[in-house]
C-alpha cells in the first residue's frame, strides 16, 4: 500500500492545480459579476463563459495536455490514467467558472470522429436520461431491433444535456433478448429531433430529444452492456472528483471567513456550532476522496470498478452539497449572493446527485443485492466467475 | 498511487483467512450462546477466574485457538523485533482484524501489551513487559478520575517526591478489570502542576501498601471498570515509566495507536450486524421493503469507514501526525455503528433485546465505544483545531 503520488501522477496535479488557480480563478470574481449593477425584475438569468475566453482557455488547457483526457495520444488525446482523471477534475472543481475538458468517452477514440472530437470542431452528448434513475442499465427502456443492414430505433422521448452537440451516445434494449447496444446517432439521423431547450437550475440547458423509428447502420452500434457501464462509471468518476474540488473550495473558504467573520464579539472560529460543522464535513470529504481514489485506482488496475464509482459519486455528491450548504451557512447573506460562488455550487451539486444514480435508487439497489445473497462474507477482491465471462465476452465482442 | 496490500501483507492476510475460515468460522454456531464475558476480548482477565464449567469449557476452546494461532505464526504480530515479534506494519494489523472480525468469535491474536509498556527501561523489562507479552501478567490503565474524564489534564492524583520515593494520593475511576489485573499503569501529577505539566506514569503491583481497588462497576456493556485509590502509597523512582514530567506523551501515544483499530472493528462488528439484518429481511418481504435502503446506505458508509481506516494506518506507518486522522476515524466508526444497530434492532425488534442476542449484545457494547478513549465531542475538537491550525492541507495528497 502505498497512497503517496507517483511523480507522473504529482505532475498532473500541479499542471492541473496551476491552470486551474491563473487561468480560471484569476477569471473567476469577473464572470460571477458579470450581471448588470441593477438586474431586471424576473429570474435571474443563466450565466456564460465569453465565447472568446472559452476559445483562450481551451487552446492553453489542450497545449498542456487537459483535454480529451480519456482520447489516446494518436488522435490528440492525453490517454489519461483513471487517476490522472480524478486528480484533474478535482482541481477544475475548484471552481465555478463552467470550463473543464469534455467528457469524450474512450470508446470514441477508435471511431472516425475521434480527431475532430479531440480538437473541438465536433461535441459529444451522452443521451444517458434513462440511467440518470439508477446509475445502471436496469431503468432503460428504449428499444431496438436488428433490420437488414442495421438496426431500428423505437420511439423514444428523453431529456438531454448538452443538445447543442453534433453526436450523441444512445444507450437502448434489443427487443426479445434485452441486450444493451450504444448507439452513435448525428444530430441529422433522420427520425431524429432535438427542441424545446430550456435552462436548468443549474447554468447548464436540456432538451427533449425524439426519437422516431430512427434506421442506423451496422458501424453506429459502438458498444454493449459492458461499454455502457463503463461511460456511466467515467462519469460518476468525473462527478466524484468534481465534487472534491467543490468541498475543498468551500471548507477552505469556510475556515478562511470562520476566521475574520467577528459575532458577539468573538471570531466565528471559536464557536463550536461553527467547528462542528466544518469537522464533520472535513471527515465526509476525506472519505470521499479515497473512496473517489480507491475506484479510479481500481479501474487502472483492471480491477472490478463499477461498484465503487458509483458509490463514490453517490457519497461524494451528497458531500459536496453538503459543503456548498455549509458555505452558505458560514458565509450567510453573502452565501446566497451570486456574486460568490457558493450558491452555484449548491445548484450544481444538486443536480450531480440526480445524475448517474440517485442516492434512494441505489441504496435501495446496493441493499436488495445484499439480502438476496444473505448478506454473505465477501472476499476483497475476488473476480467471480460471472464477471471474468463478462470480460471474456467483451474482449470478444465485435466493437467497431 | 498504490491500494495493494504489499506482498508480506498481503500473505500474512491471507494466513489469518484461511485461519478464521477453518478454525472460528465452524466454531459459530458453538458460540452463540455463550456468556456475555465471551463479547470482545475480555475473558482472558476475569473469565480464567469463574469456577462455571460452562466458563471453563469455552476458556479451553479459546487457550486452544490460541496454540493453533501460534503453530501457524499468527503471534506477535505487532510486537517489535527486539523483543522477538513481528513488528507488523499498522496497515497489515488493520487487514488482520479486518479477516478476524469476519467470524463472531471474540478472539484475537496475542499477546498484545499497552503500547506505553514499549517504553519499560532497565528491570522494568523483565518486571513488567516481558511477562505481559508472555501472557503471564495483565495491566489496566488509570488515568480517568472522578473530576477529570474527557480532559484528562485535570487529573489531580499527586506523586510527591521523597528522596528515593514518591508518595501517592489520589483517586482513579474506570481503570478496566483492575481487580483482576497485576499491576497499574497510573497517570499522576508533580505537586504543584497543572495542565500537562508534570504529569508522570507510574507502574504500580497491584497489592502495594495504600494501592487498592475500592469497587468494580458494572456497566451496560459488560466489562466492569474499578475504582482504584491511592491513600499515601509510596513507590520507588524505579518505577516511573518514561522519565518523570513527561508523562502526557505517553498518555497521547496510547490513546493515538489504538484508533485505528477500533475503526476497523466497529466496521467488522456492522459487517455482522447487517449480515444478521439480511437474513432478517430474506424472510419479511414487508420489511425488506421498507429497510433495504438503509442497508445499501449502510453498506457505503462501511466501505467509507474502511478506506478511512487503512488511510490512517497507512499515515501513521509513514511516521506522520495522525492526531486528527485518529480522530476522524473513532469519530465516524462509533457513531456509526451506533446507528447500524438502531435500525437492526428496528428491523429485529424486541426478540432481539434477549440479552444473548447477537444484535443485543453489539448495542450494548456500541454505546460505550462512543464515550470510552475519547468522546465523540472530543475527536470533533480535536477535527476541528487541526483544521483551524492547517486549513484544508490534509487534502493536499503527498
Amino acid at each position: 500500500m502505498d497512497l503517496r503520488l507517483s511523480e507522473e501522477e504529482k505532475l498532473i496535479r500541479e499542471t492541473a492545480a496551476q491552470f486551474v488557480s491563473r487561468e480560471l480563478l484569476a477569471r473567476e470574481g469577473a464572470y460571477l459579476k458579470q450581471e448588470e449593477l441593477f438586474l431586471p425584475p424576473g429570474d435571474p438569468a443563466g450565466r456564460e463563459l465569453d465565447a472568446e475566453i472559452r476559445t483562450t482557455l481551451t487552446d492553453v488547457a489542450r497545449r498542456i495536455g487537459l483535454w480529451a483526457l480519456e482520447l489516446p495520444e494518436s488522435v490528440g488525446g492525453s490517454a489519461m490514467s483513471a487517476v490522472g482523471q480524478v486528480l484533474i477534475h478535482r482541481e477544475f472543481g475548484r471552481t465555478i467558472l463552467p470550463f473543464g475538458p469534455a467528457c469524450i468517452p474512450a470508446l470514441m477514440g477508435e471511431s472516425k470522429y475521434a480527431k475532430q472530437l479531440a480538437e473541438g470542431e465536433l461535441s459529444l452528448s451522452l443521451a444517458f436520461d434513462e440511467l440518470h434513475k439508477s446509475g445502471t442499465s436496469d431503468t432503460i427502456t428504449a428499444r431496438f431491433r436488428p433490420e437488414p443492414g442495421g438496426y431500428a430505433l423505437s420511439k423514444a422521448i428523453l431529456d438531454l444535456m448538452n443538445p447543442s452537440a453534433d453526436l450523441f451516445l444512445f444507450p437502448a434494449k434489443e427487443q426479445g433478448t434485452n441486450r444493451i447496444g450504444l448507439f452513435l446517432l448525428y444530430r441529422n439521423t433522420s427520425g431524429l429531433t432535438i427542441e424545446d431547450e430550456r435552462d436548468l437550475t443549474t447554468d447548464a440547458t436540456v432538451a427533449r430529444m425524439t426519437l422516431n423509428e430512427c434506421k442506423v447502420s451496422n458501424e453506429e452500434l459502438l458498444g454493449y452492456e459492458y461499454e455502457t457501464g463503463a461511460i456511466v462509471a467515467a462519469e460518476q468518476l468525473r462527478i466524484a472528483a468534481r465534487s472534491l474540488g467543490i468541498g475543498m473550495r468551500c471548507l477552505a473558504a469556510s475556515i478562511e471567513h470562520a476566521r475574520n467573520r467577528v459575532t458577539f464579539g468573538r471570531p466565528l472560529a471559536q464557536r463550536q456550532a461553527i467547528q462542528w460543522m466544518l469537522a464533520d464535513l472535513s471527515i465526509n470529504l476525506r472519505t470521499c476522496t479515497w473512496l473517489t481514489l480507491e475506484a479510479a485506482w481500481r479501474a487502472d488496475q483492471s480491477l472490478p470498478y463499477f461498484e465503487a464509482a458509483a458509490l463514490a459519486k453517490k457519497r461524494a455528491a451528497k458531500m459536496a452539497f453538503e459543503a456548498a450548504d455549509t458555505a452558505i451557512q458560514i458565509h450567510g447573506g453573502y452565501g446566497v449572493c451570486k456574486e460568490f460562488p457558493f450558491e452555484g455550487f449548491y445548484r450544481e451539486a444538486r443536480m450531480m446527485r440526480l445524475l448517474y444514480g440517485r442516492e434512494m435508487e441505489m441504496n435501495r439497489a446496493i441493499g436488495e443485492r445484499f439480502i438476496k445473497e444473505g448478506g454473505r462474507r465477501k472476499a476483497r477482491v475476488r473476480r467471480s466467475p460471472a464477471y471474468l465471462a463478462y470480460c471474456l465476452y467483451w474482449c470478444l465482442s465485435p466493437v467497431v | 498511487m498504490d491500494f495493494k496490500l504489499s506482498p508480506e501483507e498481503e500473505s500474512l492476510r491471507k494466513t489469518v483467512e484461511d485461519f478464521v475460515r477453518e478454525e472460528l468460522v465452524p466454531l459459530e454456531p458453538d458460540f452463540e450462546g455463550a456468556p456475555d464475558i465471551f463479547e470482545g476480548t475480555r475473558w482472558k482477565s476475569r473469565a480464567k477466574l469463574s469456577s462455571n464449567p460452562e466458563v471453563k469449557r469455552y476458556i479451553e476452546i479459546m487457550e486452544g485457538l490460541e496454540k493453533k494461532a501460534e503453530a501457524r505464526g499468527l503471534w506477535y504480530l505487532d510486537v517489535p523485533k527486539e523483543y522477538g515479534g513481528m513488528q507488523v506494519s499498522n496497515v497489515a494489523m488493520i487487514a488482520v482484524t479486518e479477516e478476524l472480525e469476519k467470524s463472531s468469535i471474540p478472539f484475537e491474536f496475542g499477546n498484545h501489551v499497552s503500547n506505553i509498556l514499549y517504553n519499560c527501561k532497565g528491570e522494568q523489562i523483565e518486571r513488567f513487559l516481558l511477562p505481559c507479552l508472555r501472557g503471564e501478567k495483565t495491566s489496566t490503565f488509570g488515568l480517568s478520575e472522578p473530576a477529570s474524564g474527557a480532559d484528562p489534564s485535570m487529573l489531580q492524583t499527586t506523586a510527591t517526591p521523597d528522596s528515593d520515593y514518591f508518595v501517592i494520593n489520589g483517586t482513579k475511576m474506570f481503570p478496566t478489570f483492575a481487580d483482576v489485573a497485576d499491576f497499574v499503569q497510573l497517570f499522576t501529577r508533580l505537586p504543584g502542576t497543572k495542565g500537562r505539566e508534570g504529569v508522570t506514569c507510574f507502574l504500580i503491583d497491584t497489592g502495594t501498601p495504600g494501592y487498592r481497588v475500592a469497587r468494580s462497576i458494572a456497566t451496560i456493556a459488560g466489562t466492569e471498570p474499578c475504582e482504584l485509590v491511592f491513600e499515601d502509597c509510596r513507590v520507588h523512582k524505579a518505577l516511573v515509566l518514561g522519565e518523570v514530567g513527561k508523562g502526557w506523551e505517553l498518555n497521547q501515544a496510547w490513546l493515538g495507536a489504538r484508533r485505528f483499530q477500533v475503526g476497523i472493528r466497529a466496521h467488522g462488528v456492522s459487517q455482522r450486524v447487517l449480515r444478521c439484518v439480511a437474513e432478517l429481511l430474506r424472510h419479511d418481504a414487508k420489511g425488506a421493503e421498507q429497510f433495504v435502503g438503509q442497508v445499501g446506505y449502510f453498506l457505503g458508509e462501511l466501505e467509507a469507514l474502511r478506506t478511512l481506516t487503512y488511510f490512517g494506518a497507512w499515515k501513521a506507518d509513514q511516521k506522520m501526525d495522525v492526531r486528527s486522522e485518529a480522530a476522524n476515524v473513532k469519530l465516524f466508526a462509533t457513531e456509526l455503528l451506533h446507528e447500524v444497530l438502531d435500525v437492526a434492532l428496528e428491523v429485529a425488534g424486541a426478540s432481539a433485546m434477549r440479552k444473548e442476542h447477537v444484535l443485543a449484545r453489539a448495542f450494548r457494547h456500541a454505546r460505550g465505544s462512543r464515550i470510552i478513549e475519547g468522546p465523540s465531542e472530543i475527536q470533533r475538537h480535536i477535527i476541528q483545531r487541526a483544521l483551524f491550525r492547517e486549513g484544508i492541507t490534509f487534502l493536499e495528497l503527498m
